[in-house]
């Protein structure tokens, strides 16, 4: 999509990946930090995670598998919960430990049988060999967080402010919940083998948090989370392409250095003196 | 609209059992309320005042009887009530760092209104800036909601259910938070919306400030209606007292 500007086949692919994962992730991201719900981020990476494992294992495609797994679980927690009178939390962990133990046993078996390699990829992600089906892929949901997000702005936010008043106030709010869960899952493992599982959630986590340090509204965020995420991400293909560095390592070592910086320099910080003093 | 002196609010032999629990909270609870009446609900801690609120407004669902509300069914037509129904929850805590202003927070009473795909045109807007002048809350709009105080807070969303412009309004514990002077502020703008014939429906514990208007005391105690009657504000809290005063804890 971006060859007229970048000739070079390779890093317009991996300019275009990081930059469609960063987008969705971010802007979800956004939605994942306010609400409270990083554990659920993390149990569907973990999920797409194992979904990948699995694919790779039986010589499937990864990232369709890996989609296939977090949209399983996000069908799956809302009734696990519910039927086993846990909490959703709860729920949670125990998905979280089995997926990871899922991935981690196929990722084991694969190295014993030398098929290392492209398992590693899982884990810390791999910008150059990409399927154009995946970046296509990635551009889509890109797409939709964003028209989702404008779209349902309004019901995003009370649904973030607090879930009793989004709904007392004539929301529809467990079809709401489920949308952004799907959106969650299909974001995170079609990012799964760009930027690597072990790494997803610098692009879930970070680039909202740090947005945070800057933003007194949550449209802001939604703003500047992404623009922040994308132009890093750009950076660090671009860079560790150029010094032959893995990209996504780099790249999230650049997210977490600018977020230090944010936290640093944050106006949330300091306390003004202007007023009443 | 719904004329003057038509139930509004209709309960029929309903319980509401939580999920998972093996015993109903609410046994079989009929009552009627009329358009423009002004409903207190008493009783015990744990005797099902917010369960009865959730079972109106059809947050949760009963497991048997029937609950109408503004002619509508809650089973059937849920959302549609709750558009329509103001309800200030009880324990509200937010995050001091929420991303939201007080008048956001105001805003958002309309947004089930508003419905999706739409975004808030200027009457919305309006009426936003109506409740806020209201309650005199207009200095705090832009502040964000999580740092306000308790009350100010309890104020906030007090103005977010009036500016949905409710013909049903509960209140659970509206004036736990508020101090005597605004309590009786709070109050006489309830009483005021009474007579314009919004339903007022108020859980609370508070008898030291109620508008000078006929009112209808409810008291709950282990599910069921201990009393039900309507008389002047003066005696609310020894009627009250009479149902729930000799059974701590029940
Ligand atoms: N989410 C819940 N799940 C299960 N049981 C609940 C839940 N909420 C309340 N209950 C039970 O329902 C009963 C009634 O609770 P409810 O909150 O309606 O009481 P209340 O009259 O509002 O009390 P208070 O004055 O303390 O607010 C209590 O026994 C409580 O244990
Ligand atoms: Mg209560």
């Amino acid at each position: 999509m971006l060859e007229f500007i970048i000739s070079n086949n390779i890093v317009c692919h991996a300019v275009e990946a990081m930059l469609f994962a960063s987008l969705s992730c971010s802007i979800l991201g956004v939605i994942v930090t306010q609400f409270n719900v990083s554990s659920i981020g993390f149990t569907m990476a973990h999920a797409a995670f194992a979904g990948a494992a699995i694919g790779m294992f039986l010589g499937v495609n990864a990232t369709a598998a890996a989609v296939v797994a977090g949209i399983l679980v996000a069908i799956l927690l809302g009734p696990v919960a519910e039927y086993s009178r846990m909490s959703t939390d709860s729920i949670l962990g125990v998905f979280f430990g089995m997926t990871m133990a899922i991935a981690i046993f196929f990722i084991a078996y694969m190295q014993y049988l030398g098929k290392g390699m492209s398992a590693s990829a899982l884990l810390f992600g791999d910008v150059v060999s990409l399927y154009r089906e995946e970046i296509y892929a990635l551009a889509l949901i890109s797409i939709i967080s964003i028209i989702f997000v404008y779209l349902f702005y309004k019901e995003i936010s009370s649904l973030i402010f607090n879930r009793k008043i989004a709904e007392a106030s004539g929301i529809s709010v467990k079809p709401l919940y489920f949308a952004i869960l799907f959106m969650i899952a299909i974001a995170v493992s079609l990012s799964l083998n760009i930027v690597g599982g072990l790494l997803l959630f610098v692009w879930l986590v970070t680039p909202a948090a740090t947005a945070y340090q800057f933003c007194n509204s949550l449209k802001s965020m939604f703003i500047l989370a992404p623009a922040i995420a994308g132009v890093i991400s750009i950076a660090g293909a671009l860079a560790g392409l150029a010094w032959s560095v893995p990209v996504a390592p780099l790249t999230a070592i650049m997210i977490t250095s600018v977020f230090v910086v944010a936290v640093i320099i944050s106006p949330k910080r300091k306390i003004s003196y202007s007023k009443g003093y | 609209m719904v004329s003057s002196g038509e139930s509004v609010i209709r309960l029929k032999n309903i319980y509401t059992a939580y999920e998972g629990a093996e015993y109903p909270v609410i046994k079989d609870v009929s009552i009627e309320i009329k358009r423009g009446e002004f409903a207190i609900i008493g009783g015990p801690n744990g005797a099902g005042k917010t369960t009865l609120l959730e079972t109106i407004n059809g947050m949760l669902k009963t497991t048997h009887g029937e609950v109408t509300v503004l002619d509508m069914d809650v089973g059937s037509r849920g959302r549609d009530i709750r558009k329509k129904v103001g309800y200030v929850i009880q324990n509200f805590s937010f995050d001091p760092m929420t991303p939201f202003s007080a008048e956001e927070v105001v805003l958002m009473g309309r947004y089930g209104l508003i419905g999706p795909f739409k975004k808030p045109n200027e009457e919305d807007y309006k009426k936003v800036s109506d409740a806020m002048k209201l309650l005199r809350i207009t200095d705090i709009a832009k502040n964000p909601i999580g740092k306000l105080s308790g009350g100010q807070q309890q104020k906030v969303l007090i103005a977010q259910c009036i500016a949905k412009d409710p013909d049903i309004l509960l209140l659970d514990e509206p004036f736990s938070n508020l101090d005597l002077l605004t309590r009786e502020f709070v109050s006489n703008i309830l009483g005021d919306l009474a007579k314009s014939g919004c339903t007022i429906v108020i859980v609370s514990h508070a008898f030291d400030a109620l508008p000078d208007t006929g009112i209808r005391i409810i008291a709950m105690n282990d599910g069921r209606i201990a009393l039900d009657e309507t008389c002047d504000p003066g005696e609310v809290e020894n009627k009250i007292r009479l149902v729930s005063g000799g059974i701590p804890g029940a």
